[in-house]
């Protein structure tokens, strides 16, 4: 059992490998759009070992998948106004794409395209069409739908210290689904609108009110905003193409200094690849106290250890390495509802390694060790180990009670009292009258 | 905040005429109209912090002009914020602004409006913001507003997504037992029928002639296994291997026994 295990990780080691090694990546670019004005976002790929293909979204060859099967391992769509595609791009196979572990990173615009409604279906909500994110603040030269962004550093996905970001494009508010990771948020002070002069103020104030479309305001809008599926492939919907070109990455901030843009498309790109934040659980192993192999089953009240083994994807040189950075890590061992839920926390001197010693409930039945560890912008981990819990059995009930004395006392007296009979009775001679011949002959 | 004031000394030279706010006035009432609190705004200063009840009203009002000549204009942008800044939750509420630059807002804890963000015991930070396409931006602090603590719905996969409760199985207590002198008392009461037994044989006295008879004493040893594979059986054995060892034990138990009865009784007979 355990040869074959450490042989199926092996094997998943090698494929994952071979998965890193060759990270060939789909651009999907609108003809629009010119190539030499993303050459510092597509050179930087190439630099760190991406193989780009570029296409057009009418294109039919190169094509993203073969009888269901995925051609690259990443894909970029840069088509935020394209509104028709080559027929193997749809949102469905998108989606399909996503579940076969392929990582998107989407650009939108304020045009109503396919992927607007492809990102519905990822809990975004976008604004009505043609209304862009327009921001008075701060006073500037440039238009009011060019607005610096201030990068918020509390994403694990991001390199603190990111400068100020210009973004152009579509906010999007967000739905309540956990799997949706806010990289970047909208200015407080930014709103949607298609206005273009002070006399639409009016025109706000309606459509935020009851009737209205709602008014796509404020810091709790998102402008780039990751999902990580079940299966922790991700995708990333930008709102905008534009803060990814080499325009923006030079253009000078209100403030003076250059923009982050460089920096933070990078981040964004390093995790929708699975280059950051990837974990993964090596395996797990259970046992008695004092043993070393997991026993077919439990005994009610028995003391278990438990071992998991994570590890995380260490890009620059491709390999997996253990790691104990986890220290809110919980393990439950339920049967249907946790009985237990305890933290599972690294052990010192050991990297990867999490253990933690409990004892089983004096509850019989099928139990499942379960590990489920969802955090934002991380890989979702997750292990579920079956093992039956069952009473002693009756010869594992303590013997010598003192409490039955007086029934083993009974019980030996009566045995002991019917081998002495027996034995008397046998042994013993008829005293008196022996009859002389018997009634029955 | 360096960068941001920077911004605003940029945003006064780009454009002459920026935007400035006027008598800004807060009143909060209860539903019968009793006035809780009134007062002007300081835009220097912020207030005693402004708690509203479930049923209060908040009034606001204010007129927006143009710094210079002091005209009312309307702007583009005028909207309140409102900020939790422990969860980091926001609400953005337009306010409807006159052509004259007037603004009067009402907040019915009644019927919040749908912009109010989901609030807790903290207090919400609300601010003004102001922003036009011929004027420069602004923005006011206003006021610290204590509202009631709302609810709302969570999603069923949220709770995943953080630390959860650590649950502790409660185990039955351990069985207690009487203590061992009880015990023992009632042990030997069990046994006591024994020294009525023993007593009264010692007085008319048992006479076993024929124990160790040759038909006998083989049924007697065989019997006596039977009980000591018994007690083997409480201190050790599993139910398998006392049906073997038994099963075993009986074959020449039962000749045994055969020629035990079948002596006795020809002793009985007095044919011996």
């Amino acid at each position: 059992m355990r040869l074959l295990s450490s042989a199926l990780v092996t094997l998943l080691t090698l494929t994952t490998f071979s998965f890193a090694s060759s990270s060939s990546v789909l651009v999907v670019l609108d003809p629009s759009l010119d190539r030499e004005n993303y050459s510092i976002f597509f050179g930087g790929l190439e630099k760190r070992g991406y193989n780009l293909t570029f296409r057009a979204p009418k294109d039919t060859s190169p094509a993203i998948t073969d009888y269901g099967v995925p051609n690259y391992d990443h894909v970029i769509l840069f088509a935020p106004d394209t509104k028709s595609y080559a027929q193997d791009i749809t949102p469905q196979s998108l989606v399909g794409l996503l579940s076969e572990n392929t990582n998107l990173l989407i650009a939108l615009s304020p045009k109503q395209t396919p992927l607007t409604s492809l990102a519905a279906e990822f809990s975004l909500i976008l604004p009505p069409p043609e209304t862009p994110l327009i921001s008075h603040h701060p006073a500037r030269s440039e238009p009011q739908t060019t607005i610096p962004v201030t990068v918020s550093s509390s994403s694990p996905i991001l390199t603190s210290g990111i400068p100020p970001v210009w973004f152009t494009g579509a906010p999007h508010a967000l739905g309540s689904t956990p799997m949706l990771v806010p990289i970047l948020r909208a200015p407080a002070e930014s709103f949607a609108a298609d206005s273009t002069s002070d006399a639409d103020s009016d025109a706000l104030v309606t459509a935020s009110e009851k009737g209205g479309e709602g008014l796509w305001a404020g810091s709790q809008m998102g402008l780039v905003t990751g999902f990580q599926t079940n299966v922790n492939s991700r995708v990333v919907f930008a709102g905008g193409v534009k803060m990814f070109s080499d325009e923006y990455a030079t253009k000078e901030l209100p403030s003076g200094g250059p923009p982050g843009n460089a920096l933070f498309v990078t981040d964004v790109a390093a995790w929708v690849f699975q280059a950051k934040l990837k974990l993964r659980i090596d395996g797990v192993d259970h046992h008695r106290v004092g043993e070393s192999e997991a026993p077919k089953m439990y005994t009610t009240n028995d003391e278990i250890v438990y071992t998991a083994h994570i590890s995380a994807y260490d890009s620059e040189t491709s390999t997996w390495k253990p790691y104990s950075g986890i220290d809110d890590l919980q393990l439950e061992f339920t049967m249907l509802d946790p009985h237990i839920r305890t933290s599972l926390l690294p052990v010192s001197g050991s990297p990867g390694t999490y253990q933690v010693q409990f004892r089983a409930p004096d509850r019989h039945g099928v139990f499942k060790f379960v590990l489920n560890w969802k955090r934002k912008g991380y890989s979702y981990l997750e292990s579920s180990t079956t093992v039956p819990v069952v009473p002693p059995r009756h010869d594992q009930y303590p013997r010598f009670l003192s409490a039955a004395w007086p029934y083993y006392a009974g019980a030996i007296s009566t045995s002991a009292g019917f081998f002495l009979f027996a034995a008397l009775w046998l042994a013993g001679d008829v005293k008196g009258e022996r009859k002389k011949g018997s009634k029955v002959e | 905040m360096v960068w941001q004031f920077s911004w605003l000394l940029l945003a006064a030279t780009v454009q002459a005429a920026s935007l400035s706010l006027q008598s800004p006035r807060f009143t909060i009432s209860t539903p019968d109209a009793t006035q809780l609190r009134s007062d002007t705004l300081s835009l220097t200063e912020k207030p005693e912090p402004l708690t509203l009840g479930p049923t209060d009203t908040l009034k606001l009002t204010f007129q927006i002009t143009e710094s210079d000549e002091g005209k009312g204009v309307q702007p583009h942008q005028t909207f309140l914020r409102f900020y939790d800044k422990a969860s980091g939750e926001e609400g953005i509420q337009p306010v409807r602004v006159t052509p004259g630059g007037k603004a009067k807002f009402e907040l019915n804890m009644v019927r919040p409006p749908a912009s109010i963000p989901p609030t807790t015991h903290n207090p919400l930070e609300v601010s003004l913001i102001l922003g036009s396409f011929v004027h420069a931006p602004a923005q006011y602090d206003l006021f610290e507003l204590y509202l009631p603590a709302s609810r709302t719905p969570e999603h069923p996969d949220e709770a995943s997504f953080h630390v959860l409760p650590a649950i502790k199985h409660t185990f039955r207590p351990e069985q207690k037992s009487p203590p061992q002198f009880v015990s023992a008392v009632f042990a030997a009461t069990v046994l006591s029928p024994w020294l009525v037994l023993i007593g009264l044989w010692s007085k008319i006295g048992v006479k076993v002639p024929n124990l160790f008879s040759l038909s006998i004493i083989p049924f007697t040893a065989l019997l006596g296994a039977f009980e000591v594979l018994l007690v083997w059986y409480w201190v050790d054995l599993k139910l398998g291997q006392v049906l073997l060892y038994g099963g075993i034990l009986a074959i020449p138990t039962v000749f045994a026994g055969k020629q035990a009865l079948y002596a006795t009784g020809e002793w009985r007979a007095g044919r011996k």
